[in-house]
């Protein structure tokens, strides 16, 4: 059953991803994948500091504005925030199983993961949609167009710049997440990946694995404790 | 071109003997218990937060599931658990410099005009700043303290400080 | 006189020595889809050189400007957009990705003996990237200009200015990508593709320096986008992170951007000191003194680079407990700088120094960087601080640091791999005189700016006390020698292409591999991949006998 087993099979290898050569610079696959990991875990990198940078502001302004930072984030509805961490988690884990499936060379479980994986994340969006859509309708905006009434606190509308810039960064590596899951998916029907090359799934699922990483922080921050 | 030996091979793949790749496949009750305890995790965060410990009991407990919910994903489902050990240290740096910078950050932002209430008590004389100094600095005599509450203005208030005090809880 | 086994023959391979990577295809097409490091290396320099032309242009106008105490050429508008887009054009387009993104594209794969970088394409991709930025930042210039100063400072930055500050904003956020997309590919790059026998502790300090920059690029440039971004809502927005009337804190942004711009003052330095180790190096004759004292000081100075940015803040109403932090870390940065200093003597001494032009520039850069980098010490004591914040001392002092370590570095490595690059020898005597009037000029304009500075005279004021004229004179003068001597550097280097004697392989006797091949290389770099068995600076056996 191990994959290995199979793809030491002998005569039925060569058909194993038959578009995929080492390229020039490298001197061997493992070598290519590896740099591609690497490359990619440093992309990661980025990412953290990028929201490393909000997560800062987070941690300031809460200590700044306590109680309005508690009262606004009653305004955030905390059961569409489970569902969402839920559907990204089952998301997450969807997209693992569709590595290891790449991995063991079952190209259709593999597509049928992925086309799961999308379908989460799509749904992630609908529901930060209504999500959204609930705050602006009742003026629960960032800074100056904050225009909700019933505030006992003083510059609520500072904890919602940074739960709309938070969640809308988030949510467009969402977007950009689908596109990069949709692009294996296709390349994953043409029978492009297998054991002896499936890099680029694995880099795209580290890539999904972040942005679900983010969201579990976000989520108690923001909804949970404020 | 090849691999410098300074790389060890304790990761993904050990190569097969044409080159080719060969995939860690992990087997699959490894992936199901990671979710299960991911949504177990998920639903207890849930729960404590309707528990009322504290505003800072709360953020502790939250944060603490988090951390571990986070360490499941990297490890398991991101293989850090069984990648190339400098891809680990890759990513706890990542971690390392953004408690930096937000840790010297609050330095900052946490402590703001604390010299204020000092120069309350000691307060210079702009037109002559060195007299303490001459006179003996720290410990105030008693005639030089009179004639310095004329310029008692608090030089270090920056033009750009909002005008607020951290509330304190 | 080779580090390889395979290099004999590379040096002088006539039936191979036709083609290169230059001429392997030819049109603007092959150019622009090239994967080839050494053409996006290329692509790269004339980008940079021409950001330095355009931030170089606006110098000369703000110098012009302060000829006299109260107009001279421009308004007090223009003024104010003049020394930003001076500065924005010189430190995005120019300085941040000079030395990394085109000096180290070409040689960082040649003198670790690979092929190519890790990610070509994605290297192709930073370049593109690069010039969206830089459009952005041209549109903002035409569509009104930029006057916050290149540090973007809220809230006249998100509220006040008139200017286009979105569109030069964004520009720079998109060429930060551009600046992460290469230090990441130089990271993977060193680890991975390093050729047989190239140990780290073989590579040329050089590469030690990117690699250390790389880090800096990585882990610092993200915040750098993430406040632009900021920056960016606040004013379209008025979201209120920054905006005082909103509640949100503009010295926030002050923390947001220094955590990067600091860090990032080491991305512009430590690749000028790597090609300052290989000019001093090579043209002295000498093995680097204390390798890994140069190696592991680069890193240093990255990592603690991360703990000093308040530096900067000393008077913007930052905590005073902060300020006593910050100005204490920051003579932690001094050590590693001075380390490296010293090694740097230690390798000139008792070597056979050869004045030629890159050896020029080499010194010129210990002299000139001794001098930045004290100054920064004045700079980073508190007290000091207090007094010679915002005024003419500090913009003498990062001239000496930018401009005359980093830009000397960058020419001096320009001299030094000019002949690798495009197989021309160019004009010495020309070249000196270039360098004369640089260094001359160099010194004639920003050192007056020491003695202005302590006087009182405050940076960025477009009219000013009479009793300074005499010195702001002296200064723009200078700062026409200084423009002549880069005026002559650039005809020189031109005029090199057309009408200069081929370069022969290897034209200064040098150890690291990038030498080893063709002038200029062929498109793979070496015709047999080299197998290394040298230390980076080490002469064979047979000829130290
Ligand atoms: C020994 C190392 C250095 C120290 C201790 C140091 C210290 C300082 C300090 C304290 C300031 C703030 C002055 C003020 O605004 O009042 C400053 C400003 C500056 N430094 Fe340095 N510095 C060092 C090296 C460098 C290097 C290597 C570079 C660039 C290549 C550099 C570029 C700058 C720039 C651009 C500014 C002014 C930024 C602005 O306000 O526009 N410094 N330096
Ligand atoms: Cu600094």
């Amino acid at each position: 059953m191990s994959a290995k087993a199979e793809a030491l099979g002998g005569a039925g290898e060569s058909k194993l991803s038959p578009q995929f050569h080492v390229a020039h610079h490298f001197d061997k696959a493992d070598t290519q994948f590896d740099a591609g990991r690497m490359g990619v875990w440093l992309f990661l990198v980025t990412e953290i500091l990028l929201f490393g940078g909000l997560f800062c502001a987070f941690a300031i302004f809460r200590s700044k504005y306590f109680p309005s930072f508690v009262e606004a984030h009653h305004h955030l509805d905390r059961v569409m925030g489970g569902i969402n961490t839920i559907v990204l988690i089952t998301s997450s884990f969807t997209m693992a199983l569709a590595v290891r499936s790449a991995q063991k060379n079952e190209t259709k479980k593999t597509t049928l993961l992925l086309a799961i994986t999308l379908a989460c994340a799509a749904g992630f969006l609908v529901v930060k949609y209504f999500e959204y859509s609930h705050k602006i309708h009742d003026g629960l905006l960032p800074g100056g167009n904050f225009t909700a009434a019933d505030f006992a606190s003083g510059h609520p509308g500072i904890f919602f710049a940074i739960y709309f810039m938070m969640t809308g960064i988030h949510g467009v590596h969402v977007v950009i997440g689908m596109g990069l899951i949709l692009w294996i998916l296709l390349r994953n029907q043409k029978n492009e990946f297998s054991s002896r090359y499936y890099a680029p799934v694995e880099n795209v699922g580290l890539y999904w694995h972040l942005v679900d990483l983010v969201w579990i922080f976000l989520f108690p921050l923001l909804y949970l404790v404020g | 071109m090849s691999t410098s030996h300074a790389e060890h091979d304790h990761g993904h793949g050990h190569g097969s003997a044409n080159g080719d790749h060969v995939p860690h496949v992990l087997p699959f009750k490894v992936y199901i218990g990671t979710f299960a305890t991911l949504l177990f995790l998920t639903v207890v965060t849930v729960a404590a937060s309707y528990v009322d410990i504290g505003h800072t009991g709360n953020l502790i407990v939250a944060l603490l599931i988090a951390t571990i919910k986070a360490s499941v994903v990297a490890l398991i489902f991101m293989h850090l658990k069984w990648d190339h050990k400098f891809h680990g240290i890759i990513f706890v740096s990542a971690l390392i410099f953004l408690a930096v910078f937000i840790g010297i950050t609050m330095s900052d932002t946490e402590f703001r005009g604390e010299a204020e209430s000092i120069e309350a008590h000691n307060p210079v004389d702009l037109k002559d700043p060195f007299k303490a100094q001459r006179t003996g600095d720290v410990a105030i005599p008693k005639e030089a303290a009179a004639p310095a509450a004329a310029g008692s203005a608090a030089p270090a208030a920056g033009s750009a400080a909002p005008a607020v005090t951290p509330a304190k809880h | 006189m080779a580090n390889t086994a395979t290099v004999d023959e590379l040096g002088h391979a006539p039936e191979v020595r036709g083609k290169n990577y230059l001429n392997q295809t030819a049109g603007v097409w092959s150019w622009l889809t090239t994967v080839d490091h050494k053409r996006i290396g290329i692509m790269y320099l004339v980008s940079v050189l021409v950001g330095f032309g355009l931030g170089g242009i606006f110098a000369l106008l703000v110098r012009l400007e302060l000829l006299t105490a109260k107009k001279t050429i421009m308004d007090a508008t223009q003024y104010n957009q003049a020394f930003t887009l001076h500065g924005a054009a010189m430190v995005f387009l120019f300085i941040i990705p000079s030395i990394p993104a085109s000096l180290g594209n070409f040689f960082l794969p040649l003198m670790i003996g690979a092929k190519d970088v890790a990610f070509p394409k994605l290297n192709l991709l930073s370049l593109y990237l690069f010039w969206i930025g830089a459009i952005f930042m041209l549109a903002a210039i035409v569509t009104g200009g930029v006057d916050t100063g290149w540090t973007f400072y809220v809230p006249y930055a998100s509220g006040v200015s008139t200017t286009s500050v979105i569109s030069a904003t964004f520009g720079v956020f998109v060429m930060g990508f551009s600046s992460i997309l290469t230090g990441l590919n130089f990271i993977v790059t060193l680890h991975k593709l390093r050729a047989p026998g190239m140990s780290w502790y073989r590579m040329p300090l050089f590469l030690w320096s990117l690699y250390a920059t790389s880090i800096i690029q990585v882990l610092a440039t993200p915040v750098l986008g993430i406040t632009l971004l900021l920056l960016i809502f606040e004013r379209a927005f008025h979201i209120g992170i920054f905006d005082p009337t909103l509640g949100g804190d503009p010295v926030l942004f002050q923390h947001f951007f220094w955590f990067y711009s600091h860090p990032a003052v080491y991305i512009m330095i430590l690749p000028g000191m790597g090609v300052a180790t290989e000019i001093l190096s090579t043209h002295s004759k000498r093995r680097v003194f204390g390798y890994k004292a140069i190696a592991f000081s680069s890193v240093a100075i990255a990592l603690v680079s991360f703990l000093v940015w308040g530096h900067h803040m000393f008077v913007s109403g930052q905590s005073e407990l902060s300020s006593a932090i910050f100005s204490f870390l920051t003579f932690f940065v001094a050590i590693p700088s001075g380390v490296k200093m010293f090694n740097w003597l230690g390798t000139l001494w008792g070597g056979s120094i050869r004045f030629t032009v890159p050896m020029l520039y080499g010194i010129a850069f210990l002299f000139l960087f001794a001098i930045g980098g004290l100054t920064g010490l004045f700079l980073g004591t508190l007290s000091v601080d207090l007094h010679l914040h915002d005024t003419y001392f500090v913009v003498a002092h990062f001239h000496y640091v930018m401009m005359g370590s980093t830009a000397i570095a960058f020419f001096g490595g320009l001299h030094h791999w000019w002949p690798k690059m495009t197989g021309k020898m160019y004009d010495e005597k020309l070249a000196r005189v270039g360098f004369a009037l640089t260094f001359i000029g160099f010194n004639w304009t920003f050192f007056t700016q020491f003695i202005l500075g302590t006087r009182g005279m405050p940076r960025r004021y477009y009219n000013y006390l009479d009793q300074f004229q005499p010195l702001h004179a002296f200064s723009t003068y200078g700062s026409w020698v200084l423009g002549t001597g880069f005026l002559i550097t650039f005809i020189c280097l031109a005029r090199s292409l057309k009408t200069g004697a081929p370069a022969p392989a290897n034209p200064w006797d040098s150890t690291t591999l990038e030498w080893q091949t063709a002038s200029p290389p062929i498109t793979e770099n070496f015709e047999k991949a080299p197998i290394v068995t040298l230390d980076a600076y080490e002469r064979p056996a047979e000829e130290t006998a």
